[in-house]
Parts: C-alpha cells; structure tokens; sequence
C-alpha cells in the first residue's frame, strides 16, 4: 500500500493506508485521534469536520490521498488547555450534551470566525447548518459562537 | 477505564462494611476497580462512595450518561450532604454485580434524579456521620458539638479539625447509621444552584471516550450486512469480493440482532464497512414484503371498529355523546419515528475462557448482560459488563440486540470484537416509535363544554421485547393475548388523562404492526398528547372560548387519583396561567409582511408527578409554502429543581427533538423495508430551525424531584399544531406538519 505524509496537530505522520481511505478513518483508527467522531460517514453530519489549514472540512469526505501534504487540526490540536474562544466560549455557555457532536460544532466555528470575525445570525446558519446535534444544544451554540467572537476579538486587541 | 489491573490492585485493600441501603448489598470484599489515590485502604461505608486516605471521593453512579446530564447531578446530591467540594468528587460507573445487587443500572423513562435523591443523600448522610463519630471519638468529644465543612469535621469550640481523609481508618469501625439525617432544603448549597457538566472540560478538548472509542489489545472490527427487508433470511452468502480486500479476516453468519446478517471482520472500522458492502446477499424473499407504512397509517383508524379493550371509564360517555346536542369527532395519527442518535450503535466484546467482558454504551445493564450471557452461553455472574458513556441514547439503548451481535462475533472469532452500525444500519436495522392513531369523540353542551368524551387509541406491543428474547415475530408472529392496558396504566397520555371530565371512556385497539418497535423518547406521550391537546383546542375553538382558559376550566383544584397517580390539578392550572402571562398570551402578535402569525399552547403531566405547560409562536407564509418556529416558552413544575441548568438544558433538547418530528422526520416502509437511511431523507432540526426557547422553572423546592429528561417533547406536536391553526385556520391532524400537509388540511 502507498505510504502517505501528513501533519495532524503539528506533527509529522507516515501512513501506510488505502488510498481511498477517509481521513476519519485514519485519524480514529490509525492515529488513535477519537475527538473526531463518525456520525454517518457520508458528510451529513458534521461530526467529523476538522480545520484544514483554515478551512473546516469533513474527515469523512477526504480521502488520505487528497489529504497527503496536508496540515490538519483536529479537537485534540485547538488547545489541551481549553482556552481556544471557542472552547472558553463553550464552557461559559455549558453547551453539550452528550458531546458527541461538540468537536465538529466547535472547529467550524474556529473556522468561521477567522473568516467572520463577527458572524450574522445568517452566517451561524449557513456555517452550522451542516452540523447535526441530535441533543438539540442550537441555542446555546448560538449564544456560544457570538461568545467565542467576542473572546477571540479581544484577544487580538 | 481499563482497570483491569486496578481491581487486583485494590482487592487486597478494601474493608467490608456492612451497610444495607435500600436493597443495596452490603459492600462487599469484592473491591471495584477504582484508582488507587493514596496508599492505605479506603472508607467505604456503603456500595456508592468510597472516602480515600487522600481525602478524595469516589461515586459509584448506577445511572448512565447519554447527555441528559444525570452524572452531573449525583455528585451534586451526595457532596451536599456530605459536605465536600464538587471538584473532590470523582465518578466511576458502577460495574454491575453483587455489590449492586438489587440496584438497577437501567437508564430510562425520566426516573434517575428521583430515584437517586433519597439513596445518594442518605449515603452522603450516613458517611459524615460516621466520620464525624470518628472525629469525635478522637477528640474524646461529644459528636453533636462537631460540624462538617468542605471536607473536614470541626470542633468549632476548640478550633480543632480533621480532614476526611486522615479519619478514613477510624471511620471504617463506626457503626453504620441506619437511618441518617438530611439536610432540610433550605440549608442546600449545592442542590437547586445551577452546575454545569461534569465533563465539559473533557468534550470540549477532544478528552472524552464514548463506546465507539474502547480500544482493547488485539481487537478487531466488525459491519454487517442485515437484511434490507424486514423478516428477510440470508439465502446464499458470495463473499470473494469481500475477502479480496486487504484487511479482511473473515466472514462470519450473526443472529443474535434484531435482524438476521453477514458479518465481516476486519482490520479497522473502514476496512469492515466497505468490505461489508462488497458482500453479495442473496435474501429468501420475507413474508411481510407486501408492508407499507403510508397504508398501514391510512387504515389504523379502522382498527376501532374491531374489538376494543377497556381502559379507563368514568361515568357513561357514550350515553353523555348520545344526549348531547352536538357532537365532535376528529382522529389523529402519528407516524413511525426512528431515534436516529448521532452516536451509532456500537459495542465491544471479548469472550475468552468461559467468561465475557462486554463495553456497550448502553441505557440498560441487565438487558446487556442478560444478553451476553445467553449468546455465549455462559452465566450472568460470569459478564463483566462496562457501561460506556452514549452519543446520546434515547430509547434505542434500552435493548441489548446490538450488544449480542458483538458477543456472537467475539465467539467466532475468539478475539475482542467492535462492532459498528454504519449511519444507514442504524436507520434502518433498529426498532422505531409505533405509529398510532387516536380517535376522539366529544358530546358539547350548549356552551360548547364537554359532557361525555370517548378516546379511542391504538397501542402496540413494543415487539423489541419479543425480538430481544429470539423471537422471529415475521416468520412465527407469536400468540398476543389481549393487553391488560389498565394493569399496565397505559397508554400513557391517554391512561392518565389529567383533566376533569364529566365522563370519559378510554379504550384501546391492539394495533401491532411488522414493525420492531420500542422506546423512544417519551415513549407513548408524543402520539397520545399530541392528540389530545389537539382536541383540546379543537373544542376550545368550536366554543370560541379561548385554548388556555378553556383548559382551566378542566382543571378545577384537587387531587386526581388515576392508577398509581395522584395529579395535582392546581399545578397543571398553575403552569398553564404562568405560560398565559410570561408568553404575552393575551396580546396579539404584531402583523407580518407575507405571513400570518399565531400562538399555540399544551399541557402534560408526566407520570403524575411533573407539571408542563408549552406556549410556541410560529409564522406562516401566506401561501403555506412555509412554517416557521420562532419562539416556546415552557413552564415546568417538577417539584424540587435541583439543577435549573439541566432544566433549561432539557427543554431546549426536547424541543429540538420534539421539532424534529413535528416538522420533519418520519420513518417509511415500503414493501417491507425501511426507507430512510440518514440525515439526508431522515431530516431531523438543525441550529437554522431552531427557536427562541425560554425556560420558566415553577419554584417548588419541598416538592420530590421529578425526572425531566423526554418531559417537554410531548407538548411540542400539538403547541405547534395549534399554533398553525391560529395563524392560518388550518388544522393538521397528522405528522409531521409539512408545507404540503398544510396545502392539504
């Protein structure tokens, strides 16, 4: 099988994989990564998105040849210490439930407010509308995405 | 939580106590596995906490966790009796076996906090008091002098103190209280304030491990293939496709699911779901191949005209109906629903040398190992059974069929087994909400008030319970002798029908379809409340007497014995008129450009001891193309509140889950096999139609807590339903209320 070099979370893997083999897969399975969750595996769920660079993407929708010569951040690489916007803004709000989806949610967030520093109602729903919380968190994700923007603007400051 | 060396560990450690606590084993010298956090052995004084020499707490919780937040809440109950700080409390699951024995590890219909408040307490109660004899018996003082705080027992006089941990080894020779006593509400801390979850920290930093993520050494995945159509059996296997693919182990026959399949084991997950998809099944074609749910629902009325069995009958309705002079009559009908949990089935087995460990995430401890047990035909004593934390549960992991296909699997194999449903296995290969109709039929005075009321219900047998002890109810449909309905107080919503009528005749129609069906969350609540507080409002209207007000009038003070149940009428009235006044009931809602606008309202009593009344506001375009939630306010009296946060959590999460079948989903069969396949045409509510949600808690802190976790879902359907009515006079009377069921009404 071909041997495939990506970065997850500022290291370096070789991995020898299937070509088609989904990144879900390769992170869960083979890198022992199981913050990013399989909710359906055909990318209607949002459990598996992860940031590609700055981009959130679905694990189950790349496959690891697309993904080789990439650099990923998936839930464990945000921060250890829980104190990415986002995480901070997800503790402040008490958001999850089961949790199962909260990975996913948060790093689309981390995506959409690097390109939305200060997202509409609209862009909330277009960005998370692809997501699925079976728990039915939606409002106070909501409340925690306009937390997490304030955060992440005065961080800058 | 593998701590398998952990346990050896502690064997030699661990003291017995005798303590019974309410059918509680006396902790026994069979130590739990628990870490190690200090050396010297630990103060156990009864099966549910174990004070460390460190000082630090360990709760063995005999409830489980599917998001609903019950893990927050018990070391919430015993750290305020105990007087010890949250952050001192570490859970373990409790592993079922004899030092729980008698104490169920079942996670279902909305009973932990209830159950939980009077046991946690008491052994909160019981361990301070022991430690605190044990301080005193040090200081040589008397023990009412001492006083608990934060962990240590002061003797306030003398400024002396002790913190629990140095008073373990004295401790472990105290007598066991029996009957210790508790805090009164108002000296709570800790109980009734708001507190988040536990594990917050760890979801949001990846940290947390739910079933899918137990690794064992030398395990190896497994997918099935099950049967597309319900009651179809595997004719002919051609595997060669599959077992060409680099990673595959084997192919294996399962039987111990719900549906008969073709297993592949493999490597990893991804090798097996794609191996399994490689499989070529041929199928022997199933009896019920001719089933279809759109007809099934058209023809669920007619079942009333066969024989009925008599529920519940106060004074003659039928003679009421007949004398009266005007009658009403309107049938309603829900649909079959899946559970559709983001997390899906899973479980992990491993059967070695006569014995069987089993990781599920699982509502349900005895049905697990009940299950395991019988497929590796072993005894219980011999399963070792660690229940997961869930991606959420409701329902579908009260049943174990998930469980014995993994144990069967690890039988074959004789290795450790993970067995994953893929997203379209756990769609379509579970067991579902039965559909039901619910007739009514009102005989009105002259002012429009109801004089007689007959509620005719169809109920089903949950088949899960058949299905789960081998039972082929396709090929071999067992023999169902009439359902004793009162015996069991049900249909629930319909059994306990909370308002005071003039006369009432509740009977049902054993209606079981092909189908395998079983809890969902609120199990019968949904379809019977969605019925009838649909008529509700349809007689409230008729009398052009407003919803809320007319309601009331059905709920004159006093205490309504129903079976088991004593409802409180002056709460469910005192719910409603709160949700009159904080959702602006009486002032319109202003005017839209392209839509009409209208308010809805509902109200339950859950299991005769929890008080729910919903307000929604929907809009709607004016060409019907369109229906929109905008806002629900839910007044709930659960007794004593004792995590309003979970509360407010709990309403937001049923009325999402409630939305989600009001306005969307819906499962379909058609010639015998389930349609939906995920969230692509099993559409559940995301965060776009998510609604303003607002939580009013009714204070009613000496009252027994009541669960909370399916409470509000009920009302969401006819809220909603009579919302749209208002807004736009059109009644839907079936699920899900689309645009296009509104273009029909």
């Amino acid at each position: 099988m071909p041997v495939f070099r990506l970065t997850v979370n500022g290291a370096s893997h070789e991995i020898d994989a299937d070509a088609q083999m989904p990144l879900l897969w390769v992170l869960r399975d083979r890198l022992g990564l199981f913050g990013t969750r399989f909710g359906c595996g055909v990318g209607e769920c949002g459990a598996c998105t992860v940031l590609e660079g700055e981009q959130a993407v679905r694990g189950c929708m790349v496959t690891i040849a697309d993904a080789a010569g990439h650099a990923y951040t998936t839930i464990e690489g945000l921060s250890e210490r829980a104190d990415h916007p986002c995480q901070r803004a997800w503790l402040e709000e008490d958001v999850a439930q089961c949790g199962f989806c909260q990975a996913g949610m948060i790093l689309e967030t981390a995506a959409l407010l690097r390109a939305k520093p200060a997202p509409t109602d609209a862009d909330i729903d277009e960005a998370l509308g692809g997501h699925v919380c079976r728990c039915g968190t939606y409002d106070r994700l909501r409340r925690a995405v306009k937390i997490a923007a304030s955060y992440a603007k005065a961080g800058k400051r | 939580m593998k701590l398998g060396r952990r346990r050896l560990f502690e064997a030699a450690a661990a003291l017995t106590i005798a303590f019974e606590l309410d059918g509680c084993a006396p902790t026994a010298n069979r130590a739990l596995p628990a870490r190690p956090l200090a050396a010297g052995p630990p103060f156990e004084p009864n099966a549910y906490l174990r004070v460390h020499a460190s000082g630090a707490i360990t709760l063995y919780a005999t409830r489980l966790e599917m998001g609903q937040g019950i893990r927050t809440l018990l070391p919430v109950m015993l750290a305020e009796e105990l007087d010890v700080d949250l952050a001192q409390v570490t859970i373990e699951t409790a592993i079922p076996g004899p030092r729980f024995s008698g104490v169920r590890l079942h996670t279902g219909g909305s009973g932990s906090s209830r159950e939980a408040f009077r046991k946690l307490r008491s052994a909160g109660a019981a361990a301070r008091e022991m430690l605190t004899g044990a301080a005193a018996k040090t200081w040589r003082v008397d023990a009412t002098t001492c006083t608990t705080e934060r962990g240590r027992v002061l003797h306030p006089t003398t400024g002396r103190a002790l913190g629990y941990g140095e008073l373990v080894p004295l401790a472990r020779t105290m007598p066991v209280p029996s009957a210790p006593t508790l805090k009164p509400v108002a000296a709570w801390t800790k109980l009734g304030k708001r507190q988040k979850r536990v594990n917050g920290h760890d979801i949001v930093t990846g940290k947390v491990r739910y079933g899918m993520d137990v690794r064992v050494p030398g395990m190896v995945f497994a997918a099935v293939m099950r049967t597309p159509t319900l009651g179809g059996r595997v004719k002919s296997v051609d595997d060669a496709a599959a077992r060409a693919i680099p990673g595959v182990l084997g192919v294996h026959r399962v039987s111990a699911g719900i549906h008969p399949g073709v297993a592949v084991v493999a490597i990893d997950t991804w090798t097996a779901l794609r191996a399994r998809d490689a499989l070529k099944v041929e199928w022997e074609a199933s009896p019920i191949d001719g089933f279809d749910s759109e007809r099934f629902l058209a023809e669920l009325p007619n079942a009333f005209k066969g024989t009925l069995v008599e529920v519940r009958h106060e004074g003659d309705a039928r003679a009421q109906i007949a004398a009266a002079p005007r009658r009403f009559e309107a049938t309603y009908v829900y649909p079959f629903q899946a559970h559709a949990s983001l997390e899906t089935m899973n479980c992990t087995a491993h059967v070695r040398n006569g014995e069987v460990e089993v990781w599920a995430p699982t509502q349900t401890d005895v049905r697990s190992i009940e299950m395991a047990a019988k497929v590796a035909h072993c005894p219980k004593e011999k399963v070792t059974l660690h229940c997961e934390l869930m991606g959420g549960g409701f329902g579908r992991r009260l049943y174990a069929d998930f469980v014995g296909e993994a144990v069967e699997l690890s039988v074959a194999t004789k290795k450790p087994v993970q067995l994953v449903y893929s997203r379209a296995d756990d769609m379509r290969s579970g067991y579902f909400q039965p559909a039901t109709a619910q007739r009514f039929t009102a005989g009105l005075d002259a002012r429009g008030r109801i004089t007689g009321l007959v509620h005719d219900a169809t109920a089903s047998t949950l088949t899960i319970d058949e299905l789960h002890e081998g039972k082929d109810i396709w090929h071999d449909p067992p023999k169902r002798g009439p359902v004793d309905y009162a015996a069991d107080e049900r249909p629930w919503g319909a059994f306990d029908n909370p308002y005071e009528l003039a006369s009432l005749r509740l009977d049902c129609a054993d209606v079981t379809s092909p189908v395998p069906t079983g809890p969902w969350r609120a199990v019968e609540y949904p379809s019977t409340v969605f019925a009838r507080e649909s008529f509700l409002d349809e007689l409230a209207h008729l009398a052009k007497v407003d919803p809320i007000a007319y309601r009331l009038e059905l709920l004159p003070p006093g205490i309504k014995a129903i079976g088991p149940y004593k409802i409180d009428r002056a709460r469910l009235a005192r719910v409603l008129e709160i949700a009159r006044t904080r959702s602006g009931w009486n002032t319109p809602l202003a005017p839209r450009e392209g839509q009409v606008v209208g308010r809805g309202v509902a109200a339950n009593v859950y299991s005769g001891n929890s008080y729910v009344a919903m307000v929604v506001e929907v809009a709607v375009a004016k060409d019907l193309s369109k229906l929109r939630v905008e806002r629900a306010l839910t007044v709930v009296d659960c007794g004593a509140a004792l995590n309003p946060l979970g509360i407010e959590g709990q309403t937001e999460s049923g009325i999402a889950w409630g939305l989600s079948a009001t306005l969307l989903g819906k499962m379909n069969f058609v010639n015998g096999r389930p349609v939906q396949s995920g969230y692509g045409d099993f559409r559940v509510l995301r965060i776009d139609a998510m609604p303003r949600v607002e939580t009013v808690i009714v204070e009613n802190p000496d009252g027994m807590p009541a669960g909370y976790g399916e409470h509000p879902v009920p009302l969401v359907a006819p809220a909603v339903a009579n919302a749209v009515y208002a807004a736009c006079g059109k009644r839907v009377r079936a699920l899900p209320i689309t645009a296009e069921a509104l273009r029909r009404a």
